[in-house]
Order: C-alpha cells, then structure tokens, then sequence
C-alpha cells in the first residue's frame, strides 16, 4: 500500500455501502468464521459463530459488555492462544488459510493480522523505533529505507507533524490520543491485510476519536477493519456492515442500514434503541 | 511551658479496669497539662516517638562512621597513602620496642599495605556479578514468562529460601565441594590457556580450588536470589497490554523480552545489581572459606588464592588484638572506612545511573497511573 493510492481514497464515500450479499463474494472474504465455540475452563465465552467478514470492508462488532466481542476478536489473530484454560473449536480461515491449522506461522499471521487495543500501549522505545520494531523484527525492509517507512506511517496516521522533531524521545510523553495514533500507524507498518481493533477509541476524548474513525474510512479497501466497539454511533458511522453478538452468541449479522434502520431480532432492536447494554 | 505537666489518669472519669492489660497501657488514658491545655499523652507522644524511631537509623550511620574513623585515625595519619598502593601486611615485632611514628607508637616492622584487599573485593565482587546478573535476568524471565503460575510460585519460594540461607553454609559448601570440583574440572583447560596477556589471567595451577575463582562464584550465587527476585518483581510489573501489543504485532518472545520487557525493567535491574554487589562487596564468612585468605599478594590468576577486606578484617582481628600498641587493630578499622567508602561509592555510582536510565521508569509510573 502506497501513500498515492491511500490519498486518492479520501474522496470515496463513506458511510454504509451496499447490500450484505454484495460484500461478501465468496471469493472475497477475508475471514471466514464456521461454528467457532471458545470455552475458558469448563465455561463457554462465545458459541456457534459463523461470519463471514468481506475484504476491504468495515466491520463492526457491537453487543454488551461480556458478551464475547473482544474474545471473538483476538480469536482472529490468536491472542488467545496463550490463556491457560483456553479451548477453541470450529474454523477460522484468513484469506483460506486455516489459521489454527498444524502449517499456520503465528508470527506472519499477527503481521498479516493487525491488532490495535484498546488503551494506548506504545512500547517503552522511542517514537520511530516504536514504528521501525515491527518491520525489522520480520525483515520488511532495508535498514536504509525504514526512515522513510517511519515518516510515512507517521503522515499517514496525522502524527507526523506533531513528532517529527522528536522521534528519539520517548513516546509516554505524547496525549492519549497520539498515542494511539502511534499505535496504529505501528500496526500500519509491518503492511497488515487486516486491522482487528478492540474499542481503539474508548479511552480517547472525542477529537481524537473523530480522527481515528475518519483515518479507518481512509484505509479501506485495501484493508480489512474489524473493530469491536461499545459506541453505536461509532459503528454506524465508520462501518460497512454490523455484527450483534450477546451471551456469546451471534444474534445478527448485516450491513449497517439494515442492523440501525431494520434489525430483523428483538435483541438487536432493543439493544440498538438503547433499551439495554 | 509555664509550668511542670501535671498527670492526671482518668481525667475523663474512666472507671473501667485497672487490671491486666489496662494497668499497663495506663498511659493511653493518661492526660497532661501542657501550657495550660489538657492534652491527651499518647497524641502528644506518637509524633515524638515516631520521629526518634526514624531518626534511630540515621544517628547509627553517623556514629558508626565517627566512630569507625575515630579509631582509624591514626592508622590513615601513620599509613598515608601506602595503605592504598602497597600490598605488604605485617603486624610487625611483638617483643620490640614500639617506636613512634607521626606521634603514634607502633610496633616494629609494622606495616599495612591494603591494595591486594581492594582489588581482592573488587576482583571477587565483579566476578560475582559476571556470575549472578546473566542468570537471574533469565531465570527471572523463565519465571515470569514462562512458567505457569504454581511452578513459578514456588521458583519463589526457593529463591526466597536461598536469601535466607546463612553465608556459613554458603562458604562450606564452596570449600567442601565447589572448590574441587572446579579445581577437578578446569585444572587441565587452566593449564593449556595459552601464555598471552589478559588469557594469561586464565591460566595456571588449579591448586586445592581455593581462590577467586571459587569465592566469585560462591558470592555470585549468594547474590543470584536478590538479584533474580528483585528483578522478577519488576518484569511482573511490566503491563500485559504491552506484550500483548508486541505479541499482535508478531514479535517472538525473545523480541519481545528484549525490546519491550528490557527497557521497562533495565533501571530497576540495575538497582538490583548494585543491591548484589553491596552484598558482595561485604560477604566475609563465604570468602574467608573459599578464597584461600592470602596476604600480602594480589591474585596473578583466577585459580589464585586471594583476599578481601572483609574477610581480612575478620581473620585478622584476633592477632591485631594481640598488638598491645592498638595500632593493628586502628589499621583494620582503616580497613573497615576503606570498604564503607568503597560500598558508598557503589551506590552513589547506582544512584546516578539510575537517574541516566530514570525516563524509563517516568514513563512506567505514567502508563500504570493510565491502567
């Protein structure tokens, strides 16, 4: 992914797009999930979850607090995996690829499966090498070009204007939003097919939330966003399509104008109306 | 004052027991007439009290070391510089008599040259460190990474044993077994280090297995706890979201211990390395045991017997006190400043790096005052 073809895709629309049957071409799924039930111990966190999530689109997953969102989530780029107790059955396949197959490389599928968190958590290194870790811990680039990858991840994100006279220092000074920033543009460069977000603006106050959404709509179509969110207006906002889950299940999976405008279950209706969660 | 606190007990009209418990604890119920207010004793003690107990450690470093120099005094007068750069250590003619020197009498011959025993300490505790800082940085990130949680419970329980354990037993085991199984073991690889500088130091006789090799190694051990569990508590203060973020970013788990854990613990681990080497630098008991206690010659290899101030203060203490001029006895309390000025150094040295590494640790307070 280039900065050229990113700025030309500011001009593209954004907002929900078209019918859910559009987005997901079966040859075109980025993830595809099949009766995926996740226990910890003897105690069932999500159950039956099929999803498909289609490449280079928004999608947001929305539920109540323990519901299994984020779970859901890190199962996608098997952040779970290192949870004593934890089991997991069903399939998950990023790009066809069984991701928790026997030939499935962890470290290449976290490169190619982005994740940002939900609080800021930049490394205790400086800015740029904050951004240079990942690309030289899996050998993305010459050592002569990482600056020029660093500032372009960084003007990517809107950050550069504000640290390039302080790449060396330390990144704890910067606001929490900035840092977030930072996180994000660290996950941008080690060139991710898929972002996972985990309520990446929960902690952040509402300019920078804004920024971020508008940034997620930038990066869209050549990335596929999967952002887990308490904010509803969040997800009718940035995402293509929504998925509902609650007690661990799937409740409802369509775009964004049919969840908000006509959910299809009473759950989805009542939760979308703010009755509870 | 205007007047002489006058005591009154029960001044409220308590009437419960006097007896037992409530006899002895009077003093809480007790009230006093201060400058015309009645004030109850124990709110008017407790800041007192308080405040000499936090005194108490204070008042005892200076008077150990007024002290401590007091009576090393004329030993520094008389020895001068030599004390530092000369290595001959002799309580000298016991039968003579004493002369005087720089209005101090001392016995013929007497002479204290105090430079094997520097370097000694400072071989011995470097060593220590070369020895103890590799494995307990790793152990500790064995313990904190890799282990599950009941496994390395009780890894800390053992490491807290081994603190405990006395030194005597430390440096039996040194003389007993360490000593020649190293001296055993390495006694042909010692004698085929080629004769060149620096390998040289390598090189030579084994002997019994007394000497710095094994003393360094027996303190390294000693210290490996107190490095290891301090430096275990700080990698388990590392934020998970920090290694998750490195985990999501596909990082391997040494990337990640390198490049993220490290720089979040490296300050404290140097702190702790320097609370190991204060250990060492004072360990008497273990290198009086294993290091052959020679004097008067610094350790030409690492299977060399040797000496520390430490272990010297204590295995010369007894023929000092024989020397009715006092002046061994002076010189080894000389002995005794040297090792608190060497110590102090030390930690001013840690203090001071650790201010260097300290942005480290600014940044750590800052993300747990976030979490």
């Amino acid at each position: 992914m280039d900065i050229s073809t990113r700025a030309k895709l500011k001009d593209r629309p954004s907002g929900p797009q078209g019918a859910l049957s559009d987005l997901v071409a079966s040859d075109s799924k980025a993830v595809s999930v099949k009766k995926i039930t996740g226990k910890f111990k003897s105690k069932t966190i999500i159950q039956g979850i099929d999803l498909d999530i289609a490449d280079g689109s928004i999608t947001a997953i929305v539920g109540p607090s323990g519901c299994g969102k984020s779970t859901f989530l890190r199962s996608i780029n098997r952040m779970n995996d290192r949870i004593p107790g934890w089991s997991l059955e069903g399939e998950i396949s990023v790009f066809g690829q069984d991701i928790y197959g026997p030939d499935t490389d962890l470290l290449s599928l976290r490169r190619r499966v982005g994740m940002v968190f939900q609080r800021p958590n930049p490394f205790p290194m400086s800015i740029e090498e904050n951004i240079s870790c990942g690309i030289k811990a899996h050998h993305l680039a010459p050592r002569s070009h990482i600056k020029e990858i660093v500032r372009a991840r960084l003007e990517e994100v809107g950050l550069w204007k504000a640290v390039s006279g302080r790449l060396k220092e330390s990144p704890f000074q910067l606001s929490g939003g900035q840092q977030q920033l930072l996180c994000l543009a660290r996950a941008l460069a080690v060139q991710p097919e898929i972002l996972l977000l985990d309520e990446p603006t929960s902690s952040l106050d509402p300019i920078s939330t804004q920024q971020v959404e508008e940034l997620l709509r930038e990066f869209v179509p050549e990335l596929t966003i999967v952002i887990v969110t308490h904010n509803l207006a969040q997800a009718k906002r940035v995402a293509d399509s929504v998925a509902f889950f609650m007690n661990g299940t799937l409740v409802e999976f369509g775009t964004a104008t049919e969840i908000f405008e006509d959910p299809r279950f009473p759950e989805t209706k009542r939760y979308i109306s703010g009755s509870f969660g | 004052m205007d007047s002489l606190p006058r005591l009154a007990v029960n001044q409220a009209g308590d009437t419960t027991s006097v007896s037992g418990l409530g006899s002895v604890l009077w003093w809480r119920r007790a009230w006093v007439k201060i400058g015309g207010t009645w004030t109850k004793v124990s709110d008017r003690a407790t800041p007192a009290v308080t405040a000499i107990m936090a005194v108490v450690p204070f008042v005892a470093l200076i008077l150990i070391g007024v002290f401590l120099f007091k009576e090393a005094f004329p030993a520094i007068k008389v020895n001068g510089v030599n004390f530092l750069t000369h290595s001959k250590w002799s309580v000298g003619s016991e039968y003579a008599n004493p002369i005087k020197k720089s209005g101090v009498s001392i016995p013929v011959g007497a002479t204290y040259g105090a430079w094997p025993l520097v370097l000694g300490t400072l071989e011995a505790s470097v060593l220590a460190l070369i020895v103890a800082v590799p494995v307990s940085i790793l152990s500790a990130l064995v313990v904190v990474e890799k282990l599950s949680s009941r496994v390395s419970h009780w890894v800390g329980a053992c490491l807290e044993i081994l603190v405990g354990i006395p030194s005597v037993i430390y440096g039996l085991w040194g003389a007993l077994t360490l000593g020649p199984f190293l001296s055993h073991h390495l006694g042909w690889v010692a004698s085929h280090v080629p004769n060149v500088p620096i390998l040289r130091f390598f090189r030579g006789p084994t002997y019994n297995g007394e000497g710095l090799l094994t003393a360094g190694v027996v303190l390294g051990i000693m210290i490996i706890p107190i490095v290891a569990s301090t430096s275990r508590d700080l990698m388990r203060q590392v934020p998970q979201s920090l290694k998750d973020g490195g985990r999501a970013l596909g990082m391997t788990d040494s990337e990640i211990a390198l490049k993220i854990v490290w720089p979040w613990v490296k300050s404290g681990v140097v702190g702790a390395t320097f609370l190991g080497l204060g250990r060492a630098l004072g360990e008497t008991m273990a290198v009086l045991m294993t290091s052959g206690a020679v004097l008067g010659t610094t350790a030409h290899s690492i299977f060399s017997n040797m000496n520390t101030i430490a272990a010297t203060i204590v295995s010369q203490l007894d023929s000092a006190q024989t020397d009715g001029t006092g002046f061994a006895v002076r010189s080894l309390a000389e002995l005794g400043c040297l090792l608190i000025l060497i110590t102090l150094v030390c930690n001013v040295g840690a203090k001071l790096l650790l201010r260097r590494f300290g942005t480290t640790t600014v940044a750590g307070a800052t993300i747990a005052a976030n979490e």
